[in-house]
């Protein structure tokens, strides 16, 4: 099956950008090719200027320790470890000094300076994905891939989250790509770029909630779809 | 729920695969050795020779039991934890707690039975070779026939059975985690066991150096005194790890690990204090017993022979069946942690770090299991030792001690190794999806 065909992309510096499209269009695969998770068949992903290799995965996870952050819907925090263990996790992975300081600063930056010693299952959702989000900033990445960080929050949670990978770009000067199925979500990023079957179906500058809908329930009129 | 249960283990035989290869192994050492009282009872066999199978298949038979309650309990409570999702989605869908109990039991009782039934087989063939070795060495008359009757079956099914019911009305429970009372019994016994063991090894120093029965005491006392230990085990385990420094970024992780997941472990720690007290206590004494044996220049009598085989027997049993019994609950264990180890690896862990802290994991294991394992056949060496000759510790400890340490961190540090291997073959993303 081809879940991505010919699709060409190239993301500016400092930039939040939203992936949508329906599900199975293809969303999560490119954002999983882009970050070094999944590869692809064929095509070249470069990050920062340097191309991801077709190593094994020690060396990719290697090249991305150093350059890419992660947030998932599911937030993926480990159960055994506290909120500030699991922050400097990808520190400590990557044998970088862990300074403690700069850990509670990044975690009182996302409003859980006062939750170091907590274990991931006695916060809440909009919680969690926050830590996780600490953890994507807490190596200083280029880039943040975010897969539908919000789609598991209420919308005062996704919110904040959404808020916190807005200050990622425009405070911190990161790169954010984020795939979300949630018209007001990608109404926070700078652009949507839209996908329908593994292409690109469109790209909208200062999006609104409102426009990003509409364009969202047009998106098979113009791209034939297969059955 | 019956129906219920049939079908679920016939969809998914692997996963019963654990239980059944306890249940098999169990059924098939208590058979082996209860054939030896079909054996004995048959008209025609002289005194010495059904003395000396009576006395084996006694002694076996009720190490068996316990044995194979201890390996099918194990290995369900890994089984019943591990289905925890499966269970809630009953429970949603309108099973009350006795249909979910229901359904765990008729597993337990299923996979029991065809446990029994495989080991039928190699129950015979197991007691026809272990008659020809007490026929070789002289305490069984050549004239005896083997039989395999009436005991054997109605001790090797039942006993399987009840093994298997009885672990699953624990495993439920303890998964439903309606489990505060255990917690007061289980400090009770580890004090009974530790209290039990140190009185029967200090009354090694009541018996003469020749007495026959001095080995039993302070074997009793190291097996006593390790299932003291293997209870306390969690405790034990925490208590090292508050003392041990981390050493690089998997140390760390496995420390945090082991702490986490301590209650978890209990089994494979019990496991390999067991191994390393029975094994080491033992084949040392017997090997000193040789010794002074030979050094006073007597011959044998039947009843040492006896003793030596019983020894050595009993030993291989548990060696191979605790062996068995890490090996499948340390896979169970760690391919059920392929979403952690996804985790892991998202966070920026390379699949050698992964296995870095397996590895650091299984070794803590080790050093703490062996560590107790150790300090309890000591409580049993050391006062046969002084009893029967005039050293304090026998030269003879150490190889033995050696060569169970080898096979006790090759088996536990191999498996947990081998499986994350496999485990790590799942790409990160699927992994932490799957079970999501």
């Amino acid at each position: 099956m081809t879940a991505l065909d010919g699709v060409t992309l190239g993301l500016e510096r400092g930039t939040f950008t939203a992936v949508m499209g329906p599900s199975g269009s293809g969303k999560s695969t490119l954002l999983q090719c882009a970050a070094g998770l999944d590869r692809p068949d064929s095509g070249i992903v470069r990050v920062d200027g340097t191309e991801l290799t077709g190593g094994g995965e020690a060396e990719l996870t290697r090249f991305r320790r150093g350059r890419i952050g992660f947030v998932f819907q599911q937030y993926n925090l480990l159960d055994t470890l506290t909120v500030a263990q699991n922050t400097v996790l990808p520190l400590k992975l990557a044998g970088r000094r862990v300074d403690r300081r700069r850990v509670r600063d990044v975690l009182t930056a996302v409003g859980l300076g006062d939750r170091l010693g907590h274990r991931p299952d006695q916060l809440s959702g909009g919680q969690r994905q926050r830590v996780a989000i600490a953890r994507a900033l807490v190596t200083e990445p280029r880039v943040i891939f975010a897969d539908e960080p919000t789609g598991a929050l209420d919308t005062r949670s996704a919110r904040g989250v959404l808020r916190l990978l807005q200050d990622a770009v425009r405070v911190h000067g990161r790169t954010v790509v984020m795939v979300t199925h949630d018209p007001v979500a990608a109404s926070y990023a700078d652009s949507v770029l839209f996908l329908a079957d593994g292409r690109l179906a469109g790209r909208m500058d200062a999006p609104t909630p409102d426009r990003v809908a509409e364009r969202l329930a047009h998106l098979g009129d113009d791209v034939p779809t297969g059955v | 729920m019956f129906v219920l249960a049939m079908r679920s283990v016939r969809q998914r035989p692997g996963r019963f695969l654990a239980t059944l290869l306890s249940a098999f192994l169990g059924a098939t050492i208590i058979m082996t050795f209860n054939a030896m009282h079909d054996t004995a009872g048959q008209p025609g066999v002289d005194a010495v020779s059904s003395e000396t199978l009576a006395t084996a298949a006694g002694v076996v038979g009720g190490y068996g039991t316990l044995l194979v309650f201890f390996a099918i309990a194990s290995t369900l409570t890994v089984n019943v934890r591990q289905r925890a999702a499966e269970m809630e989605l009953l429970r949603c869908s309108g099973a009350t707690p006795g249909q979910i109990k229901g359904m765990v039991v008729g597993e337990a009782v299923a996979v029991a039975l065809a446990g029994a039934a495989l080991a039928t087989g190699p129950a015979m063939l197991g007691g026809r070779a272990l008659l020809a070795v007490f026929q070789d060495s002289g305490q069984v008359a050549r004239s005896v026939e083997f039989s395999f009757g009436p005991v054997a079956f109605l001790t090797g099914f039942p006993i399987t059975l009840l093994a298997a019911v009885g672990a699953a009305f624990l495993a439920v429970r303890r998964a439903s985690g309606r489990s505060r009372r255990r917690g007061r019994a289980r400090t009770a016994l580890t004090w009974a066991a530790l209290l039990a063991g140190a009185a029967a090894a200090t009354s090694t120093f009541a018996f003469s150096a020749t007495d026959a029965a001095l080995m039993a005491p302070p074997a009793y006392g190291a097996i006593l005194l390790s299932v003291g230990c293997a209870l306390k085990a969690p405790r034990l385990l925490a208590a090292v790890l508050d003392r041990l420094p981390p050493g690089g970024a998997s140390g760390w992780l496995a420390a945090r690990n082991l702490r986490e997941r301590a209650g978890q472990l209990a089994g494979i720690l019990m496991s390999l204090i067991l191994f390393t007290a029975v094994a080491t206590a033992t084949l040392t004494m017997q090997a000193v017993e040789n010794d002074a044996v030979a050094a006073s220049g007597a011959v044998k009598s039947v009843d040492a022979k006896n003793l030596e085989t019983l020894n050595l027997t009993v030993v291989g049993i548990i060696v191979v069946f605790v062996c068995v019994m890490l090996v499948n609950s340390l896979y169970a264990a760690t391919s059920y942690r392929e979403r952690e180890f996804g985790q892991q690896r998202l966070a920026g862990a390379t699949p050698g770090q992964v296995l870095g802290v397996v590895g650091a994991e299984g070794l803590v294991l080790t050093v703490v299991g062996v560590f107790f394992g150790t300090a309890a056949a000591l409580a049993g060496i050391v006062p046969f030792t002084v009893v029967r000759t005039d050293a304090v510790l026998p030269e003879q400890a150490l190889g033995v001690w050696l060569a169970v340490v080898g096979i006790a961190a090759a088996v536990t540090t191999g498996t947990g190794l081998l499986t994350a291997r496999r485990v790590l073959r799942t790409p990160a993303v699927r992994a932490v999806a799957s079970a999501a």
